[in-house]
Order: C-alpha cells, then sequence, then structure tokens
C-alpha cells in the first residue's frame, strides 16, 4: 500500500432528542403507519433479531429497520463492509431501544421510539474536518485552564449542563497526550500552509496553552525539587475525595482533609512549598484572578503521569518551542528537575514523606516484588526513554548518559524492557486467569510512549533492535484493539512491520464527531459472539466500529462486552482519543 | 535457584505397535493395576497417564479399578494429562481432528474426575505442528511435554523448558524432555539423573524426570522405587514425587524465569512416518473429511426436520478415527495385521458417516419441490425404473458441504440427453465411461453450481428421451489433441517420450508453468530406511524413471478432457487420468498403481523455473513455509512450490490420500506411495517372506494447480476442498416442498473462513456449535449467517485462528472453545 493514504470524506452520525410532545417532532412521524420489513434471507448478520423488527423506511437506496432494541441501517452499496449494516442504539442514537416508527427525511431520519423521538442526521464530513469539530468541542466544554480530561454533566446528552469544574488523576497524562496531537498538528500545518496561517496560527495557540498546563504541573507543587503534581485546583473548586491533596498558602504546603489523608493521620502535615512558579506558567492561574496561595495541588503521582510528561516535553521542544525559545527554556528547566528528582532518589519519584509515590517506581529493587515483576517491562522502558528525552532536550549527555549506561549495562534494563508478554503470559498460567483479563489497557499508551520515544532517539542499533522487540512485545494486546493511536507509532517505530492502513481508516470514518458520553446497547446484540474468560470477564468476538461501541480514552478494553463509557453516562470526554492518532497519522505521512 | 528434580512416574504406553490393540488393552489393565498398588505402597508418589482411551477401557473392563483411580485423582496422586484420546500423531491429523481428540477426551475428564486435563503431554510423538499451541490452548491446555525430535536432530528448538508461539497469537510453556520418557534400572536412573543435575545447574530451573517401565507399559518398579529413596536420602535430596501439573505451577510461580520463544514447528525425527503405510493415511483422511461433512448434513437437517441428532453416533465414530491417529498407528510403523484392525475400525466410523449423510440428505432432498405435474403418468407408463423415466427429466440435488459456493463436474451413474438447472438453463454436461459393464456403460458428468453449504437441484433427461430436444450447444471450452487437452484456462501438453507433462500454459497470460521434471514417476531406493527412516531425513536415491506404457485421449466432450497415461517398471503400473474439467484451473489426476517393488518410493515430481523457491504446505489450521531444501515434509492436504522474481508462480500438488513430500530447489514431489517392511526398527532383516506397507494396489487422486504469487493468496485451499470434500449428488424423486431448488443453509462472507464444524452440541441441550478456521494467515472479520439457526454474527479471527462458537434457540451466540462451554477450564 502505497503512502499517504488518502482518507475519504466519510458519513457521521448528529442525533438531536426531542422528548414527547415536542413540537419540533414532525406531525407525520407520529402518525407513520409501521409495517414489519421482509428480511427473509437477508445476507448480512442484524443487531436484532429478525422477529424483533417492526417497522423500516427507506432513504434513496438505503434502507432503515426499527427494532424493539434499536436501529438498523442497511446501505448495500457501501463501499466499506462495515457500513453496510450500522446500528443506533439508546442512549447515544435513541432515547429509548423501542422503535416504534421511521420517517425518512432526505439522507436522514426521525425515530419515533417510547420516550421521544430522535433525529439522526447522517452529514458526510473529512477527518480534518472531524478533529476540528472535535478540538472545538474539548477546548469549549472539556478544558479546565488547559487541561484536558473529562466534564461531567448533570443532565444526560445535555452539554449545556455541564458542571464547571472537574479534575483527574491524570489530568498531566490525558493534556499531555491532548498536547502530543495538537503539537504535531502545529508542526503539519506549519509545513503544508505556513507558519503564518491563520490555522498554524490558531494551532500554535493551543499546543501552546496545552503545553504550558503540563509544565505548570511539574512546578505547582513549589517544592524546587522536580516533583510533579497529578492535578491542580483553584480555590473555587471543591476538591475531590480521592487521594493525597495539598493546600499552599504563605510558602508552605498543607495536607488537605481527605478520606485518605484521615487515614494516614497526616490532615494538615505541613510541607515546603517556597519555590517559585514560573511566572508564564503561573499565568494559567493569575489571569484569571488566583494566586498560588489556596491553590490546591493532587500528589502521589503515578509514573503515567511522568511518561507523559517526558514525551510531550520532547515534541514540545522538538516541533513547538522552536518557534518559542522561551518555552524551550521552560521545558529544558522542567526536564532537568523532574530528571534530577528521578535519579537523585534512586530511580523513584518520592513524596513528601521521602518515600516512593504509590506507582512510580523505576528501581531494580522494585522489579523483585510482586507488583514490579510485572510492571518491569514496562517501568524499564519508560525509564531509559526519560534518560534519552533529557538528553535530546538539554543536548547535555553528562549525568544522564552515565546513569542511562547503568541502567543498561549493569542493570539490563534494555533485556527486561522486552519481556511483557513472557510475564504477563507466565502470570496468567501461575494465577489461571486468560492473558487477556489482566491486560492493563492504559498501559498500552505508556508503552506506546515509552517504546515509541526509545525508538525515535537512541542511535546504537544493538540497543534499537532491543526496543524495537520490546515494543513488539506488546503488540498481541495491543493489537486487539486495532487503534490508530497505538499502532501508527508503532510501525513507525518498528519499519519492518506493516500497517494495514485501510484497517485504520475505518476506524477515523466510524468514531463519532462528539465525545459526549451516553452509553450504548451493546448488551443483547444478536450478532455480536460473547466469550467469557477464565475468571469470568466477558469480550465480545468482533471489534465493533467506534460509533457503536462506548466511549473510552486510552484505557479500555475494546471488546468489553459493556454498555457503558468509560465517564458514565453524564460526561463529556476529552478529543484526543482521535486527535492525537489523527494527527500522528498526518504528520508522519500515514494519511492526507 | 530452583533445583527441584520433579519425579514424573508414568507408564508409556502404546496400545498398538508390535502387537494389536487387544494386547494394548490388557497391557493397559496390568499397567494401571501395577500403578494403584505402586501408589497405596509408596507415600506420596504420583501416578502420571495419558489419553482418555485407556480410562475408558479400564471403566469398561474393571470398573473397580477404575473406581480406585478415580478416588486417587481426587487426592491428587494419579495425574491425568494430555486431554487427547491418545498421543497422536501431531502432524497429519486435521485442525478438526485435534478438535475431536479434546473435546471427547476432557469432556470424559471432566464427567469422570471433575476437571480437565491442564497439561498436553506427546512424548513420543514423531514431530509437532506450528499450531499446536493453538490445539493444546483450545482445548484448555497451557502447558506442553514434548521429546522428539531430540537435540542430536535439531539442535536449534530450545532445550529444556521454553514457550513455544503458533501463528494465532497463542503460547504453551513447553517442556523438551531431554533424553528419554521412560528411564528405568539403576544405571538409566543413575544416567538420567547426573544429565538432569546439570541441566538444573545451566538453567537455573528445576526439571522433570520420568521415569518408569513403558512403551509396553508396567509404570514404575517397585525396585527402582526403592533406589530413587536410597539416592534420596544420600545426595539427592532435590528429588520429589511430582507431575508436570506441579512442575509447570511452580515454574510459572518463578519470578527468575527468563525462557526462550520458539515459534516454528518442531521436525523432524521420523521422516518416514509421513508416508509409510499408504492404507492408513488414506483412511484417515476419508474419515475426517466425511465424518465433518455427515455431521454437518446431520445438523442442517435435525434443525429443520424431525430427524433425530446422531450426536453419539458421530462420537463414537470420531473415537474410533482418534484412537488410530495414535502416532505408532497413524505413522504406519506397526504390524501388519494392526492395520486389519485398523480398516475395520475406521470402516466402521465411515459406514457411520455414511449412514447419516445419506439420511440426512434424503431427508432434506425430500422437502425440495421437485414436483412435475403429470409425471406419476409418466412413471406408470415408461419406467423400467424410476432413473429411466424418459417423459421427465429426473430431480439430482448436489449436496455442497463447503462454507462458499462451489462450482466443479460432479457425476451421476445414468447417461443423459440433456442437463437443466433449477432455472430450466442449459448445464454443460457429458455421458462418461463409467466403472459397469451393464447398461449402457456411461454416467453423466454434468457442472453444477452449488451454493455454500447448501445444496442445487439439477434435472437430467436420459439419454433415451425422445422429449426433450438436443441441447444445442453442449459445447465448452474443452478440446483435445493427441498430445493436449486444453480447456479456456489451460493447455496441457504431454511428452510423447517420458508421459510426464511437457507445458503447463495459463491462457490468461501465456505463463508457462513446467520449468523441468513434470508428473514424469520416479522410483527412490528405501533399502536403507528403517519404517520411521529414523535419521534419514532426505528420500534421494533415484533408482529409475517409470517407463511410458501408453498414452491415449480417452474423453473428450463439453465437461472435460481425460488423457490416459499408462507407465511400468519392472511388475508395477501406475495408471493416470489426467482429467480437465470444464473451466477448471487446475488439473485433476485419478491414479491406480499395482505396486510390487520391495523397500522402494515412488514420487511424482512437479518443477517450476525461477529464482527464490520457496516450499508451502498445508498444516492443521494454516500453512507453513520450508527451505527448498530436499527434506521430507509432512503436509495435510497439499504441498506448494513457487518460485521467481516479481512476478512469481507457482504449482501446488493436492491429494486426498496423501501426507508427504520433498522439495528439492524448485523440484516439489508427492510421496505416492513407501513401501518398506512393516514395523522395522533397524532389524538386520534376516532373510524372510516379509510383508511390505505398500505392497498391491493403490486408488487415489491428485490435483496439479498452477497458480500466480503465493500459494497462500492463490485459493489453494478451495481447490482442496473441491478434492476432499466434494459435492455429493443425489437422484431423488418428484415431490412437493417446502424448500426451494437452491438454498444456502451456513454462509462465511469470506473465502479464507473455512467452516470446519456444524454440529449439535454435546451436552444435548440442542445447540448448535459451528467451528471455522482462518486459512490464509489474515486477520479477517468475518460475516457469518445461518438462518436455520435463527443465528448471523460477525467474528474477527487473528491469523490461522480456530474459533468455536456455541448457539442458543433464540440465536444468539456465545464464543467457546473445543470443549463448547460444557466445562471451564
Amino acid at each position: 500500500m502505497s503512502l499517504p493514504y488518502k482518507l475519504q470524506n466519510h458519513v457521521c452520525r448528529f442525533c438531536s432528542f426531542y422528548k414527547l410532545g415536542d413540537e419540533k417532532i414532525p406531525a407525520n412521524l407520529m402518525t407513520a403507519v409501521s409495517e414489519k420489513p421482509d428480511l427473509t434471507d437477508f445476507p448480512y448478520p442484524l443487531p436484532s433479531k429478525k422477529k424483533d423488527y417492526t417497522c423500516y423506511a427507506k432513504t434513496g437506496d438505503i434502507e432503515w429497520y426499527g427494532a424493539s432494541n434499536g436501529l438498523t441501517r442497511y446501505d448495500k452499496n457501501a463501499q466499506r463492509e462495515e457500513d453496510i449494516v450500522m446500528y443506533f442504539s439508546a442512549d447515544r442514537d435513541l432515547l429509548d431501544n423501542n422503535v416504534k416508527a421511521i420517517l425518512p427525511d432526505g439522507d436522514n431520519v426521525w425515530v419515533l421510539t417510547e420516550t421521544g423521538a430522535a433525529y439522526i442526521e447522517m452529514r458526510s464530513i473529512s477527518m480534518e474536518e472531524k478533529a476540528d469539530i472535535l478540538l472545538d468541542e474539548s477546548v469549549k466544554y472539556v478544558s479546565r485552564r488547559w487541561m484536558f480530561a473529562q466534564k461531567r454533566l448533570t443532565e444526560g446528552r445535555n452539554l449545556d449542563s455541564i458542571l464547571p469544574y472537574g479534575s483527574s488523576d491524570n489530568d498531566g497524562s490525558f493534556t499531555s497526550g491532548f498536547s502530543i496531537g495538537e503539537i504535531l498538528r502545529y508542526a503539519t500545518y506549519k509545513k503544508e500552509k505556513g507558519i503564518d496561517h491563520p490555522d498554524t496560527v490558531k494551532a500554535k495557540y493551543i499546543a501552546t496553552k496545552a503545553v504550558e498546563a503540563c509544565l505548570l504541573l511539574l512546578h505547582i507543587s513549589c517544592r524546587g525539587d522536580g516533583f510533579v503534581a497529578r492535578s491542580y485546583h483553584t480555590p473555587d473548586e471543591p476538591v475531590p475525595d480521592d487521594g493525597l491533596f495539598f493546600r499552599i498558602n504563605n510558602g508552605k504546603a498543607y495536607v488537605v482533609e481527605t478520606t485518605s489523608s484521615k487515614e494516614k493521620n497526616i490532615v494538615g502535615y505541613e510541607i515546603d512549598a517556597s519555590a517559585p512558579v514560573p511566572e508564564r506558567l503561573a499565568k494559567l492561574y493569575t489571569d484569571l484572578g488566583f494566586t498560588i496561595d489556596g491553590i490546591v495541588y493532587k500528589a502521589d503521582t503515578s509514573s503515567d503521569e511522568i511518561t507523559h510528561h517526558f514525551l510531550n516535553m520532547y515534541f514540545a521542544h522538538e516541533y513547538l518551542a522552536c518557534d518559542d525559545p522561551e518555552l524551550d527554556e521552560l521545558i529544558i528547566m522542567s526536564a532537568k528537575g523532574l530528571m534530577n528528582h528521578i535519579i537523585d532518589n534512586g530511580y523513584e519519584l518520592h513524596d513528601f514523606t521521602g518515600e516512593p509515590t504509590t506507582w512510580a517506581k523505576w528501581s531494580e529493587p522494585y522489579f523483585h516484588t510482586e507488583f514490579g515483576w510485572v510492571d518491569g517491562a514496562l517501568n524499564t522502558a519508560e525509564l531509559l526513554m526519560y534518560h534519552l528525552v533529557t538528553m535530546k532536550i538539554t543536548g547535555e549527555k553528562g549525568k544522564w548518559l552515565e546513569s542511562y549506561n547503568y541502567l543498561v549495562n549493569e542493570c539490563g534494563y534494555a533485556d527486561v524492557c522486552q519481556t511483557h508478554f513472557d510475564r504477563l503470559y507466565q502470570a496468567s498460567i501461575s494465577m489461571n486467569f486468560d492473558y487477556p483479563e489482566d491486560i492493563m489497557y492504559g498501559d498500552h499508551m505508556l508503552a506506546t510512549l515509552s517504546f515509541w520515544g526509545l525508538c525515535l532517539l537512541e542511535i546504537d542499533e544493538k540497543l534499537l533492535e532491543k526496543y524495537r522487540k520490546g515494543f513488539k512485545a506488546w503488540r498481541s494486546s495491543m493489537a486487539r484493539e486495532h487503534n490508530p493511536g497505538y499502532d501508527l507509532p508503532y510501525f513507525i517505530s518498528c519499519p519492518d512491520e506493516k500497517p494495514d492502513l485501510d484497517k485504520l481508516a475505518g476506524w477515523f470514518y466510524r468514531t463519532n464527531a462528539s465525545r459526549l458520553a451516553a452509553g450504548v446497547s451493546l448488551i443483547g446484540r444478536h450478532d455480536v459472539p460473547v466469550r467469557t474468560l477464565r475468571l469470568g470477564k466477558k469480550e465480545i468476538s468482533v471489534q465493533l466500529p467506534p460509533d457503536e461501541t462506548f466511549i473510552a480514552k486510552y484505557d479500555r478494553d475494546p471488546v468489553e462486552y459493556k454498555n457503558e463509557d468509560s465517564g458514565g453516562i453524564m460526561c463529556v470526554e476529552n478529543c484526543y482519543v482521535y486527535t492525537f492518532a489523527y494527527w500522528v497519522g498526518r504528520f508522519y505521512g500515514f494519511f492526507e | 535457584m530452583n533445583n527441584k528434580l520433579h519425579i514424573v512416574s508414568n507408564a508409556h504406553l502404546d496400545p498398538i505397535w508390535l502387537w494389536r490393540w487387544q494386547e494394548g488393552c490388557g497391557e493397559v489393565l496390568q499397567t494401571f493395576r501395577s500403578a494403584v498398588d505402586r501408589l497405596k505402597e509408596y507415600k506420596g508418589l504420583v501416578f502420571t497417564c495419558s489419553s482418555a482411551s485407556y480410562y475408558k477401557w479400564v471403566e469398561e473392563i474393571d470398573p473397580e479399578l477404575f473406581e480406585e483411580i478415580r478416588k486417587l485423582v481426587k487426592k491428587g496422586r494419579w495425574v491425568p494429562v494430555n486431554g487427547w484420546w491418545v498421543q497422536p500423531d501431531c502432524n497429519m491429523p486435521s485442525a478438526e481432528s485435534f478438535a475431536r481428540q479434546a473435546l471427547y477426551s476432557q469432556l470424559y475428564y471432566y464427567e469422570k474426575f471433575g476437571e480437565i486435563c491442564k497439561t498436553g503431554y506427546n512424548v513420543d510423538s514423531f514431530g509437532h505442528n506450528a499450531m499446536m499451541p493453538q490445539l493444546l490452548n483450545k482445548g484448555g491446555m497451557r502447558c506442553y511435554v514434548m521429546m522428539r525430535p531430540g537435540m542430536h536432530e535439531n539442535p536449534e528448538i530450545p532445550e529444556n523448558l521454553f514457550w513455544w508461539d503458533s501463528p494465532d497469537g497463542s503460547r504453551v510453556l513447553t517442556y523438551r524432555i531431554p533424553e528419554c520418557y521412560c528411564v528405568n534400572g539403576k544405571n538409566g536412573i543413575d544416567h538420567e539423573l547426573q544429565n538432569l543435575r546439570e541441566r538444573v545447574e545451566n538453567t537455573g530451573h528445576g526439571m522433570m524426570f520420568f521415569f518408569g517401565v513403558g512403551n509396553h507399559g508396567g509404570g514404575p518398579t517397585k525396585g527402582d522405587l526403592d533406589y530413587l529413596l536410597e539416592l534420596k536420602e544420600n545426595g539427592y535430596e532435590e528429588l520429589e514425587y511430582s507431575s508436570p501439573d506441579e512442575y509447570f505451577a511452580e515454574m510459572c510461580a518463578d519470578k527468575e524465569l527468563n525462557l526462550p520463544v520458539w515459534n516454528d514447528e518442531l521436525q523432524h525425527h521420523a521422516s518416514g512416518c509421513y508416508s509409510a503405510t499408504s492404507m492408513v493415511k488414506q483412511l484417515n483422511r476419508k474419515a475426517e473429511y466425511w465424518l465433518a461433512n455427515a455431521e454437518k448434513w446431520n445438523t442442517v437437517c435435525g434443525k429443520i426436520t424431525n430427524l433425530p441428532k446422531a450426536t453419539e453416533e458421530f462420537g463414537k465414530a470420531w473415537q474410533e478415527v482418534c484412537f488410530n491417529q495414535f502416532h505408532d498407528i497413524f505413522c504406519g510403523c506397526s504390524i501388519m495385521e494392526a492395520y486389519d484392525d485398523v480398516r475395520d475400525s475406521m470402516g466402521y466410523a465411515m459406514k457411520i458417516a455414511a449412514n447419516e449423510e445419506n439420511k440426512a440428505m434424503l431427508k432434506i432432498a425430500g422437502m425440495v419441490n421437485t414436483w412435475l405435474d403429470g409425471v406419476t403418468d409418466a412413471v406408470a407408463t415408461n419406467a423400467r425404473h424410476h432413473c429411466r423415466n424418459l417423459k421427465f427429466p429426473r430431480p439430482v440435488i448436489v449436496f455442497n458441504p463447503n462454507s462458499f459456493d462451489v462450482e466443479t463436474n460432479v457425476r451421476t451413474y445414468h447417461p443423459s440427453r440433456k442437463v437443466e438447472n433449477a432455472d430450466g438453463k442449459d448445464v454443460i454436461f457429458q455421458n462418461v465411461r463409467s466403472s459397469r459393464s451393464n447398461d449402457s456403460h456411461k454416467d453423466t458428468v454434468f457442472r453444477a453450481k452449488v451454493p455454500a453449504m447448501g445444496y442445487a437441484t439439477y434435472w437430467l433427461w436420459h439419454e433415451d428421451s425422445e422429449y426433450c430436444e438436443d441441447l444445442s450447444d453442449n459445447k465448452s471450452d474443452v478440446s483435445a489433441e493427441e498430445l493436449t487437452i486444453e480447456n479456456k484456462y489451460l493447455k496441457v501438453v504431454f511428452d510423447d517420450k517420458t508421459g510426464g507433462i511437457k507445458n503447463l500454459v495459463s491462457k490468461e497470460d501465456s505463463t508457462e508453468y513446467v520449468g523441468g521434471e513434470f508428473c514424469i514417476p520416479t522410483v527412490i531406493d528405501n533399502s536403507e530406511p528403517d519404517t520411521w527412516a529414523h535419521n534419514i531425513f532426505k528420500f534421494d536415491k533415484e533408482i529409475a524413471k517409470m517407463e511410458l506404457k501408453s498414452m491415449e485421449v480417452v474423453e473428450c466432450g463439453a465437461a472435460r478432457a481425460v488423457m490416459r497415461v499408462k507407465h511400468i517398471y519392472n511388475g508395477s503400473y501406475l495408471n493416470q487420468d489426467f482429467i480437465l474439467d470444464s473451466e477448471s484451473k487446475h488439473l485433476r489426476v485419478k491414479c491406480r498403481i499395482l505396486w510390487q517393488e520391495p523397500l522402494t518410493i515412488l514420487k511424482m515430481p512437479v518443477t517450476v523455473d525461477g529464482e527464490n523457491p520457496v516450499s508451502t504446505y498445508e498444516i492443521p489450521a494454516g500453512y507453513i513455509k520450508r527451505p527448498c531444501n530436499g527434506e521430507e515434509e509432512p503436509a495435510l492436504t497439499w504441498g506448494d512450490i513457487t518460485a521467481g522474481n516479481g512476478n512469481r508462480k507457482g504449482v501446488a500438488l493436492i491429494s486426498d490420500a496423501k501426507y508427504s513430500y520433498d522439495c528439492p530447489n524448485n523440484t516439489l514431489k508427492l510421496t505416492m506411495l513407501r513401501n518398506c517392511i512393516f514395523a522395522d526398527h533397524y532389524s538386520d532383516r534376516p532373510a524372510a517372506d516379509f510383508s511390505y506397507t505398500d505392497e498391491g494396489l493403490h486408488r487415489f487422486e491428485y490435483a496439479i494447480y498452477p497458480h500466480k504469487g503465493e500459494a497462500e493468496n492463490s485459493g489453494v485451499q478451495r481447490i482442496s476442498a473441491l478434492i476432499n470434500s466434494k459435492p455429493v449428488a443425489i437422484p431423488v424423486g418428484y415431490h412437493k416442498g417446502d424448500l426451494p431448488q437452491n438454498k444456502s443453509f451456513v454462509k462465511a462472507n469470506k473465502d479464507n473462513v473455512r467452516l470446519d464444524a456444524f454440529k449439535f452440541c454435546e451436552d444435548g441441550s440442542g445447540d448448535v456449535v459451528m467451528r471455522f478456521c482462518e486459512t490464509d494467515g489474515k486477520y479477517v472479520k468475518a460475516a457469518i449467517v445461518c438462518d436455520i439457526a435463527e443465528a448471523g454474527f460477525y467474528s474477527d479471527f487473528n491469523p490461522f485462528e480456530i474459533k468455536t462458537f456455541r448457539i442458543n434457540a433464540e440465536g444468539y451466540v456465545t464464543e467457546t472453545n473445543f470443549l463448547e462451554g460444557i466445562v471451564n477450564d
């Protein structure tokens, strides 16, 4: 297959909803006569049982079948196989699944169900337009001082009911992922449209803000020792009761009262917080009228955050800060501070106690513990990647190279990082589970970023070969996802592997143009086999198009037999699952 | 360092080898009795034994002993391993056979002992195909014990303990027994323990010590057990009674374990076993396909009529087939008398297939609307019997057991004047010479198009009928001259000196596929190898080419042209009918061989010219590529040679009975027979009147399939199905019915997703089980529709992945494994 693959315009579903009695519902929908479709010898599997179909309609050559558990669209002329039969279900596409009548409206349909009506518009858009729509939604609804995780709603499917706050344990990770996508968007536009084009300027602005938001988390604790916060809150935001938080005041930080801090009996514990936040980064909250006093940050930071931050800093340094020297200085300073912290603390991220945080350990002794043994393959790769990124960003070797060589030559990290599948599979036999049951789907992005970084930056052929092997050790579980966000960095890193771009194109085509969560009706679908794994987890035997399954970040089993979106049914998610993948694909020339 | 030596006391039991099965059965009973006694005498001793069929024998013949064993299993003192019916040959059974090995055995173990076997265990099998990890995993086993080939035969395969991956993504933790699975006697024990100690030192992990008298049974002796206790007291503290299950559990709990990964097949040990004793190979192939297809029709019929489910009958039949896949049986290295038993046993299995297939097909056919107004009068006045109804055409229903539409020639046993399809359109046909001398001497061959896993109705006017007009244009693309047969796709020119093929040309693009020696039967010296061909991996000592005796075009009509070529060698002959069907892209060859040459091999070569030759072979659930180095290789239904830079081209040889090939450079050779002494294990062969494995008459079919590109992209699997899984034509009566004249019952929308099983679930629930296999080595999403089960579903397949689905009465589908969701792993 020749590169780049040309992504075409593709129909995308846009749904709007009306409760019974709403005057916008056409009267003839309410009076439409339902006639059972003749589905004898229908040549494809159908999402509902044939006998459950109750009504049908045609829009041109396309047929729509309504059933007691959802709506089916049949386009026998569809160019792509996965588009021939599409399924629409509650709550994302319909108010409920009991379809009573269908009324064609051009290429679109009105669908009457038990509790109301849905208008389903099938609009043909380009994949870049989709990226723009999703970005606009995230900037408007998800952004929290340019951090991007998700936001809660008070009313399902209603963006206007959004709560103004909404943090995440992984604000740093999710924002970094978003940021990398936007940096590559900027780099793509710069190459294609020129640096002064309005689109380029806008892209630069958004990417810069996201990078600043990430860098701020590397300084917001004011500890001055490179410690990274998971997240932070301004005084007007509630502090969630889900971990360890510090409130900063007058050069000190105090442990906030939460269930966790009470259990540990550390409420009010005081630590130093006198290091200044760089002014440019502080503007993210000072421009809103806040000062550092009263800011609450979340600690007990995990390796997930650190890994995302490092690769984000690499891309920011390489493709964004080249046009922004001041930002580059901040990146260099931040990377040095964090790398020094990790090395000086024996390859651990140390919390206020001087002890490692729960999940940020890369030291050799940790890998001999029960959890560490399984984590070893990933965490060794992470730590090696941090070193290469720091050397690249700072242009220095010295301490970084000395440490890197120690890890490679004395500790065998470049070998351990190849053992992911072996260790996981061994554990699955030992503990009698099916290995997919213990795949940590969130680890896929961590492995992707780590090995991608290693393969981009390592120049020693022998080590590079080891890192490629390490990346391949993740392939059997990552390949389950067919997600371009993992696949494209993999193919960049392992050029001997051949991508199926047509398949990946289908993923872009069938991702919704909104991250508004509501859930789908996967359970009970008649055309999807279900399998039960040893420990009882249920999976489906086929990966469905993204618009027919739940919404998730880079953190979920895509064939899990579940209806609910990751954030529940009342939330709007960050767009970076799409935008990260799309702009990686564009920037590296896979797609146009 | 874990230095434990796990004592795995066992008794290798060959139910047939240098003895017949009755003696093997007795040997099992005695060994099991002895093992129970030893377990009572030696505290903590654990006994390990494989093969569900042995347990079934004991249960039937000595229920008291069986009850004792059940109790020991519950206590963990007796450990059943290998959830298969026997320790089969691991190269030649089909994927479906391996599925049945697991299905019947694991369900048996589950019923009798409350759990299934966790460990696969084929310690004596003569090589292991590359898909074994998947075949074991899907039968509930994630660890494996094997021994052959040994390090002296293939040192590249990791020693001791390693991860073994198959291309679908499956993996088994594999233990390779270093030297012997049945160590006994003080000297043997001393040697083995020293060897194992060194391995523990080198690897850092524990090892298994397999001991106990074996082959003809026996198990651990009191003398050896006492000696082991003595050793434990005196320097061998690391010895512990154990089992493979316990060993693997301990290994997997070891965080220091760092093992090599192997992702290829495990070959070669006994290369002669792929061809020795042609009879058992042919019976196996025939039984595998017939049983699978008959069960498909039983299931279809069971869903649409009141035909009783024959699940139990099929179980009995498959158990016979599974038993005969035991490595010393299927590999052709047992005594001659044992093969008389095998023939009977396979005959029993195939009779069940024949009965059930016939019942189902006639029942389905009876529901097809074949009524013609006035037909009863015609029968009354004109017919001597039904097939000679002259006033009306005779309905013939053709059943296709494959999950894809086929178009192929089929045969009925009466001559015709005209053939029409269900739409009343003329169909190409030809009256051909029948095998009988009675009556007209003629049969009809006609070109049928039959939907996937379905049937099509054709209407045949009898040759003597005056009520139909002659087919105005029963002409086709087929033609023949003195040395040539051709159709629209292929032109085949024979050499009048050698009787081989001189030219095989694709008429679409003028590609010549003959690149050297092609279909010239070659006799190879086989005097050196024993039956197994131990330590001999190439059969390349050519004695002679068979001499061309005659060559003639014996048929040329609309449906096909046939060139008959006869070769002779000493007192033996080979008759080949090269059959080129209309619109066919492959050439079929029906062979009849009378062979009387001791210690010889007969090979059939095809040669393709070009650089970078690659040979490809079908293995269970997929294919494998191997170097063109002339070593004898096992394969299922086809082997292929492809060569050339840029425009690559290849020729596949497909057969309905054979399993062995070699491929030196650009020449692929099908091993048609191998005539060695029965069970000849490097004896000194004293002067005697030996019996030979392949002496006598052989009838089988092979096909030559030229293609562009690599084998896996050529559609060779579908051609193989046309040779091994042929549509069946059934003459039927005139009747009214609810079914249309053409119908498909199961359809997969991807050619590389093959239906291997369509059956009722073993638990009697009435649920239907479908098993599919991806055959081209590609990721694919398939849509599968089966209206009679009210089911339609999608599934992703990894390359070569076998998937089993269970469909309930409402048409909802669960994905299971070979065990049909009846037991949990």
